[in-house]
């Protein structure tokens, strides 16, 4: 049996008095997609850049396709692709001339570089010349080359730091099909992400908080374990005010009542005491039972801590 | 060579060449300051307004007077005023220096055998006020040697110099080696600063250190460009110089291109070690100006190091620029002694040395 892609086991790293990872431990299999959610400074970065070989670990055992720090940190990058949150293209180079560096900075053969590039950029559908500067690339078009950039040596697992961050909508859609399509092909995808319609697309996905993990499951069972009792969506009929609205957050009823665009979503603490308040409930409401979504989860689990 | 390496190299310069900005700086800026610099930057006092007081029919005191309107330095003010006291013409402006003959005349008084001559000076700036007292000396032994063939009045001492060098006294010759090593490391240095910190700035510095490469690989790979560069512009600011300045080339120009590759080594390892310690442009741009300063300082550009304390001396050692000037002095001028030269370029390599290994010490490929 192959080993996991991605073997972690109690990773902590600390920034003199802050810990920035607090002993986590997971691991991912070959060909998966695995998404990080987690808010801000919740150490999805921190951790992606030690499973990388950029950073080093203050303690606990990383395996990444094979390898691990005791064999030096270039042995982890050589076998990694990394795309950071930051835009990492030279604007002033062509796409031929960036290509050509990162083949140079990793040793790659020119004949084993040329057939890769070529490779990738019929996977990524580049149609543009190669002498265009990076510079004068749309926002997805550029992200896409980033993409390409980071697989040019062909890496078994590949991580990608808030890829889609800042590109359109349209862009999006198409960078997942290249990730579906790159899991497919049997590589192991590390995402993070703020937009909960791609950590849906995930095979699994691990919330982050305060430098720990706090859930690991697929999307599904998720949902399934942090809501295990029924998920209403309450309508407003007529507007609300903040007042009304906090007296029935305030109600004991609820495990969970947050807003939801214009509506609101709501999880019941108990079946008996619903049915009674349910009446009432329905003439300021239009009530109907959901299926919590993602964005209910993250909510529930990294941001909120209420009740 | 590494294949790591040659991408670097080849990256390096097609970014800077192909930035408009970057080849100005490397091209055109140092062509401009050395030029204006090296007009503009004299140790010389010219157009020195000059009132010589004197009874009429004093011939020596004419003679005196004429000799320094025809030195070139001096100017004669036209005065319809007459001016009782001669320090009214110093505190009013009309004068930079007012000659005063003793009583009777200086032609008199020759004869009495005490001569005094009394030299009325303007120095509000010290070293004008210098450089005249010794013009107006000079013209007066000469006046009292080749005019009136006198031996000079006590005490006869004969300061008999004679201008080794730069028999002109011309300052261009002086100043515009001085210029070349100015304008060289702040092109250098800076630039090489800058090309680091950037990487680091744009978030391209951690692509460029997810990829397998060895601290050597990114230090050698951000170096050796901009040595390349930075050699690049050296014969255009050496034909200026020579060219346009007239400063003489009496060295071999073999010697003088490898002190200018020890120098622009040292200011490229200077750049590196500096960007070690910079976050942003912002930082790198204040060190670059933090460590520039006192390197022209110190460099001798100005001011003579051997009329510094012994203490102070050492940081002239320390600086670069010191070297450089001295080295291009030498060997333009002078045609290079092979102990000077040899001392000189050894300091220079050590410095890059210390330079490089201390940038080691501090580069690392991990965050």
């Amino acid at each position: 049996m192959a080993e996991q892609a991605v073997i972690v086991r109690d990773l902590t790293v600390r920034f003199g008095d802050f810990t920035a990872v607090d002993r986590i431990s997971f691991e991912v299999g070959r060909g998966e997609i695995f998404g990080f959610l987690g808010a801000n400074g919740a150490g999805k970065t921190t951790t992606i850049r030690v499973l990388c070989g950029l950073l080093l670990p203050s303690e606990g055992f990383v395996r990444v396709a094979g390898t691990g720090f005791e064999q030096g940190d270039r042995a982890i990058k050589t076998k990694v692709g990394y795309m950071s949150q930051k835009f990492t293209l030279y604007n002033d180079l062509t796409v031929e001339e960036n290509l050509s560096f990162i083949a140079s900075l990793r040793k790659l053969g020119s004949n084993f570089y040329v057939e890769r590039r070529k490779e990738l950029l019929e996977f990524i559908s580049f149609d543009r010349s190669l002498g265009t500067p990076v510079r004068d690339l749309p926002g997805g078009t550029k992200q896409q080359v980033s993409l390409a950039a980071a697989l040019l040596h062909d890496p078994e697992v590949v991580f990608l730091d808030e890829p889609t961050a800042g590109v359109t909508p349209a862009s999006r859609n198409l960078f997942w099909k290249l990730i579906r399509k790159l899991a497919a092909s049997g590589k192991t995808v590390f995402v993070t992400t703020h937009y909960m319609d791609e950590a849906e697309q995930c095979g699994r996905i691990a919330l982050m908080r305060e430098g720990r993990i706090i859930a690991l499951d697929t999307p599904e069972d998720l949902k399934r374990s942090v809501f295990p009792g029924a998920v209403f969506e309450f309508d407003p009929k007529t507007p609300l005010s903040f007042a009304e609205v906090a007296a029935i957050e305030h109600l004991d009823l609820f495990t969970f009542f947050e807003p939801y665009g214009l509506r609101f979503h709501a999880a019941i603490r108990d079946g008996e005491d619903w049915n009674r308040a349910r009446p009432e409930l329905e003439c300021k409401f239009n009530i109907r039972r959901i299926k919590p979504s993602l964005e209910d989860v993250f909510i529930k689990t990294v941001e909120g801590k209420k009740r | 060579m590494n294949r790591t390496l040659l991408g670097f190299i080849r990256k390096e310069l097609t970014q800077t060449l192909r930035d408009k900005r970057m080849r100005v700086l490397l091209f055109v800026v140092p062509v401009i300051q050395l030029t204006l610099f090296g007009v503009a930057l004299s140790n010389e006092v010219k157009n020195i307004r000059l009132v010589s007081v004197f009874p009429p029919g004093d011939a020596v005191m004419q003679k005196i007077h004429d000799r320094s309107i025809a030195s070139g330095w001096f100017l004669p003010v036209s005065t319809q005023k007459v001016f009782s006291d001669p320090f009214e013409l110093i505190r009013s402006g009309t004068a930079d220096a007012v000659l005063v003959a003793p009583p009777g005349g200086l032609t008199r008084a020759l004869g009495r055998g005490d001569a005094k001559l009394q030299l009325l000076l303007n120095a509000m700036n010290v070293i004008e006020a210098q450089a005249m007292e010794s013009y107006v000396s000079a013209i007066v032994q000469r006046t009292i040697l080749e005019d009136l063939r006198l031996d000079p009045p006590e005490p006869s001492i004969q300061v008999n110099s004679r201008v080794l060098f730069n028999p002109g006294l011309e300052t261009a010759i002086f100043m515009v080696p001085a210029t070349l090593a100015m304008v060289m490391i702040i092109t250098t240095m800076v630039m090489t600063n800058n090309a680091i910190v950037r990487e680091k700035e744009m978030g391209t510095f951690e692509m460029l250190i997810s990829a397998p490469v060895s601290p050597a690989e990114v230090i050698y790979g951000k170096t050796i460009p901009y040595v390349i560069l930075g050699m690049s512009n050296f014969p255009l600011i050496l034909g200026v110089a020579v060219f346009v300045f007239g400063v003489p080339m009496r060295g071999s120009l073999l010697v003088l291109v490898l002190a200018a590759f020890a120098f622009v080594c040292t200011a490229v390892a200077l750049g590196t070690l500096i960007s070690t310690f910079c976050k942003n442009q912002q930082q790198a741009t204040l060190a670059a100006f933090l460590f520039l300063f006192p390197m022209i300082m110190f460099g001798g550009l100005f001011f003579p190091i051997e009329n510094m304390p012994v203490s102070i001396r050492w940081v002239a050692y320390l600086d670069p620029l010191y070297h450089y000037i001295g080295l291009l002095r030498n060997i333009m001028l002078k045609g290079g002694g092979h102990a000077y030269v040899g001392t000189h370029i050894l300091a220079l390599g050590l410095m890059a040395l210390v330079s490089v290994v201390w940038s080691f010490r501090r580069f690392r490929t991990t965050l």
